[in-house]
This record gives structure tokens, sequence and C-alpha cells, in this order.
């Protein structure tokens, strides 16, 4: 059996009143990448702060390879701290060159300047930035600070590597970089990678492990085109999500108020007209994403919110979707699941 | 008119032959203001700093009243550090009354306040992630404050520039707290006071050039901070 790296239990975390997080046991094996998969306010960032014991949980214990972190003790916090490090959604770089932002886990660990140049010029050709060593930090492009920023974590050799959203706020061509380095950080530097991202396919293609996270919770895993929304109930008396954007779903539901949503992407229809059927969901939408899967066809259309739909390679060559295209969605009101 | 122009003459001779009265007086004020500051840095950072990032009861009243004393009358300051140090007053046994001591008590009040409030204004417009950065990279609370007070160094040092600006300049409490004595307690500011009243034109305007020349340099350093800032 893998050696457990770090490990919670019964972890609840309260926030004006709320709980935000309700975890019983959660195990991170060594050199292994995990991906926590979830909606946007389901707990992905508070959970890594309190693993990277940046937060305080109200309730629960933490183990880093079975010793039990006591969480009065400043300085053996310090110490396990320091065996990990967490790159946040919207990283930060220090008024100072490449080199100085790469430096600062290295000074405050007081390591010498010699270690400290061998690691940073390591670290900078990991990320494919050797030679920035003298910029200016406030002349990088977003996709170079994001791999500066991994470089500056990367340095420190943690254990655990946390990434918060690595691939949010950058574009396509980086994303694929950035991808490229995770998996490169598990296989050259055997480091334990845990990483947030509302991408389930990203968290797939790179994750040995998915976790996914709803409302605080881990469940067993999660849909595509999960929504977080309200049903309401409508003047004839039949019941509709309302999500972002003012958009509404007809659903067969008892109940009303806040609630999750899920729509199987294999349960849409496409089609360049209106279609004449009994499904009670109709919308345009335009193609904004085509990934091609083997057999299938991953869409993501726009609708005022992206939907993800999956169609065979047959019928996304015959009905010729192009980037951009228009199409009618349809689905049936019982293809709607309820949370 | 005249007098101005044999004035001026009079002020580069002065200036050009180093005189030495001139610069012993123009040595003295910089060693009393640059005094002042750097005994005014060295309290007036941490607190500043430390009234930003903690919270207690009474904390705006600190603010506000921080920048209220930006414009402390240069006289107030003078008048209440003499009734502490004249020889009736409670350290009246130190003798420090008429010395350049008692000078650099008066400047380092006026230049206090200028550099809490400054420093507070410098940190508050620090990035919050600065912190949380220092203590991802394994930053201890220490370290991660250090990290937060380097990234608004530039601030800081406008903050500096300023309180020695205001200091170099000021008269009142250097006249009441260091009794302007020759050779001993005579800054730039006091002895202009002193020669024009006297008649000595070109002393003054000699003290006067130079005083300029330093607000020029100060001036310098200042705008480099402020543009290395944004």
């Amino acid at each position: 059996m893998e050696k457990l790296i770090l490990m919670v239990k019964n972890l609840k975390k309260i926030y004006n009143n709320k709980i935000i997080l309700d975890i019983d046991y959660l195990g991170f094996q060594e050199s292994k990448i995990y991906a926590i998969v979830g909606p946007n306010g389901s707990g992905k960032t508070t959970l890594l702060n309190i693993l990277n014991l940046l937060a305080k949980s109200e309730e629960g214990q933490i183990f880093f390879r079975d010793q039990e972190i006591i969480i009065n003790s400043n300085s053996k916090i310090l110490e396990i701290r320091r065996k990990m490090t967490l790159v946040d959604q919207d990283p930060f770089l220090f008024q100072s060159t490449v080199y100085g932002n790469v430096a600062y886990g290295l000074k405050v660990r007081s390591l010498s300047s010699i270690v400290q140049k061998n690691r940073i010029k390591n670290a900078l050709e990991m990320v494919g930035l050797s030679g920035f060593e003298n910029r200016k930090a406030d002349q990088l492009s977003g996709g170079e600070a994001q791999r500066v920023v991994i470089a500056r974590a990367l340095v420190i050799e943690p254990e655990i590597l946390f990434l918060d959203e690595p691939t949010a706020s950058i574009d396509q061509k980086h994303i694929d970089k950035v991808e490229k380095i995770i998996t490169k950080i598990r296989r050259e530097l055997k480091t334990t990678v845990i990483f947030t991202t509302h991408d389930l396919s990203q968290a797939y293609r790179l994750a040995d492990e998915v976790i996914s996270l709803l409302d605080g919770k881990i469940i067993q895993q999660i849909p595509e085109n999960l929504l977080r929304g309200e049903i309401v109930e409508e003047e004839d008396g039949s019941k509709r999500f309302k999500t972002m954007g003012n958009i509404k779903f007809a659903i067969v539901s008892e109940k009303i108020g806040p609630a999750y949503i899920s729509i199987d992407p294999r349960d849409i229809i496409l089609s360049y007209e209106p279609f004449q059927s009994s499904a009670r969901n109709s919308f345009l939408g335009k193609t904004t994403k085509i990934i091609e899967q083997n057999h299938l066809v991953k869409l993501e259309i726009d609708i005022g919110i992206p939907l993800v739909v999956i169609i065979t390679r047959e019928s996304f060559f015959k009905m010729n979707f192009n980037l951009g295209s228009k199409v009618y969605l349809t689905f049936k009101a019982s293809a709607v699941r309820l949370y | 008119m005249n007098y101005i122009l044999i004035g001026i003459k009079q002020a580069f001779q002065l200036i050009f032959s180093l005189d030495r009265e001139i610069f012993s007086i123009v040595l003295l004020s910089l060693k009393v203001s640059l005094t002042a500051i750097a005994l005014s840095s060295l309290l007036g950072i941490p607190l500043g700093f430390l009234i930003t990032i903690k919270n207690f009861y009474g904390k705006k009243l600190i603010i506000i009243l921080m920048n209220t004393l930006l414009a402390f009358p240069t006289v107030v300051v003078g008048l209440i550090v003499y009734s502490f140090i004249s020889r009736r007053g409670p350290l009246g046994a130190f003798g420090l009354l008429f010395t350049p001591t008692a000078m650099i008590i008066g400047q380092f009040i006026l230049a206090l306040p200028i550099i809490i409030a400054l420093t507070h204004s410098a940190v508050q417009g620090i990035d919050k992630r600065v912190e949380k950065t220092a203590l991802t990279l394994g930053a201890n609370k220490l370290q991660s404050a250090w990290a937060v007070l380097k990234e608004a160094r530039y601030a800081i040092l406008e903050a500096i520039t300023t309180a020695f600006g205001r200091v170099i300049a000021e008269v009142g409490a250097a006249m009441m707290l260091g009794g302007n004595i020759k050779g001993s307690t005579r800054t730039m500011t006091t002895a202009i006071a002193l020669e024009t009243s006297k008649g000595e034109f070109g002393f003054g305007i000699a003290l006067g050039t130079i005083l300029l020349l330093i607000a020029l340099v100060v001036n310098i350093f200042h705008h480099y901070f402020q543009s290395r800032r944004i």
C-alpha cells in the first residue's frame, strides 16, 4: 500500500454560522496528482488553505505523514508549513526581478547563496524560463508570471504542491504549458500535487484521482453541467430552475428554493432549426469550444452560460459544426437531475 | 535695490570661498535634522506599520490625530519641549535647553507624526496578497511583515524625505530650543533669521541658497522614489 502524506479527519469549517466544509475523511498519497473539482463556492479554496495550514478549521484533525499537527504549536506548524506550498489562483509577484521572486522561499529558510543559485537555475529551467533571471516582475505576460510563480514554489522543493485554479486566468496556449509542467513536476520531482479546477476534463486528464466537492462535502463524482440556482414556481404551477443570467430550465420537482442541478451532456439534442418535440427545454446558443475525444466530440455551447454537449463523431461531421455555429439545444425536463 | 545685488555677490563669494562659519552652520543643521529623522524613522516606521495591520480600540482616532499633527506648528512644539526641559521643567536637571540635543528632540517630535501617518498610508496601499504569498512560501510572522514593508519601501522612503524636508526648513523649534548660539546651536534657518535682521544680507542669502539646494536634492530623491512606486 502507498504511503499517505497528508490526511484529514472529521474536518468542519464554519463561517458566519454556516458549515462551509464538512469532510469525514480525506487522504493523499505520496507522489500522486489530485484534482479537487466543484462549482464556485463549493469550498475548494478554503480546503486548500486549511490543508496548507494557512487557515484553521473549527473541528477536525490534520495528519502529516502519520503525525498529527497540533494547531496550537506555532513553531511546529511553521516546520510542516515549510514542507509544502500553495500557488494562489490570482498570484502575486514581489516588486523585484524574476530571480528575486524565485529566491524568496530560499531566503526565508536561510539557505546558502550557492544552493539558492543552483536551485533557482533548475526551477526556471523546469518551467521553461531560463534566462529570465533579471527580468522585472512587472514586465512579464500573464502566462510567464504564472510560470514564475510555479518556479518560485518548486524551488522550495516542497513535498506537497498546492495549486489553486492554476489555469483559470490564462489563455489556451499557456494552459497547455502549465498542464505539461504539472505532469513534469510529478514525473521528475515526485512531488505530490493537489490542484483545484472547475474544468472536469482537465481534472481527469492530469490527475490520478479526482475529488469532487459540492457544498463543502465530498461526493462520489461531479457531473458535467452542474449548476447552482433556485427552483421557482411559475404562475401556471410548473416548476423552473433559475440560474445565472436569468436562464430558466423546465424541471420536474416537488420542492422550491436553492438547489443544484445537472444536465447529462448526452441527453441534449442539437439542431440547426427549432426542434419540434415534447421536450420542454429549448435554447439557442453559440458553439464556443470543440474537443474531439476518440469516437465522441465534446462541444461547449454558450446559451448565456456554457453547457457541455457530447455527440458522436459521426453526427458531428454530418452536422458540420464549427466554432461560432448557432445551434438549438433541446432536452426534456426529466433530463435535468436535481440534487 | 543695490544692497540686494551686493548681498548676492557676497553670498557667492562666501559659498565659493568655502567660508568656515557658513559650512559649520550647514553641517550642524544637517547633523541635527538627520539625527532627528533617523530616530523618528526608527520609531515611526514600526509604529505606522503596527497601526495599519493591528485592529484595536481607538485606531481611527490615532490616525486622525497623526494626520492633524502633520501641520504641527513648529513654535508649539518648541513651546512644549521648552516647558519640559527648561530649568524649572520636569526634565530641567539634564540641562538640555539650548543644546543640539534639544533641537533634535523638537525636530524628532515634528517628524514623528509625518513618518507614522505616511507609513500608515504606504502600508495600507500594499496589495493584501503580499502577506499570504510570503506565508505560503514559508515565511514566519516577522518575515512576512518584512515582505510587506519591503513592498512599501519606496512609499516609506517618500515619507522620510517629506519629514526631512519639513525639519531642515523649520525655524521655530530650532530657535526656541537651540537659542541660536554661534558655533553651538546656530542652524541655517536660525542664522538666516538673525543675519537678515542684522542687515547681513550676504550671509543670509548664502545660507538660503544652500538650504534651497538641499531642498532641491531632497525633492529629486522624493520624485525618484515616487516614480519607482508606480
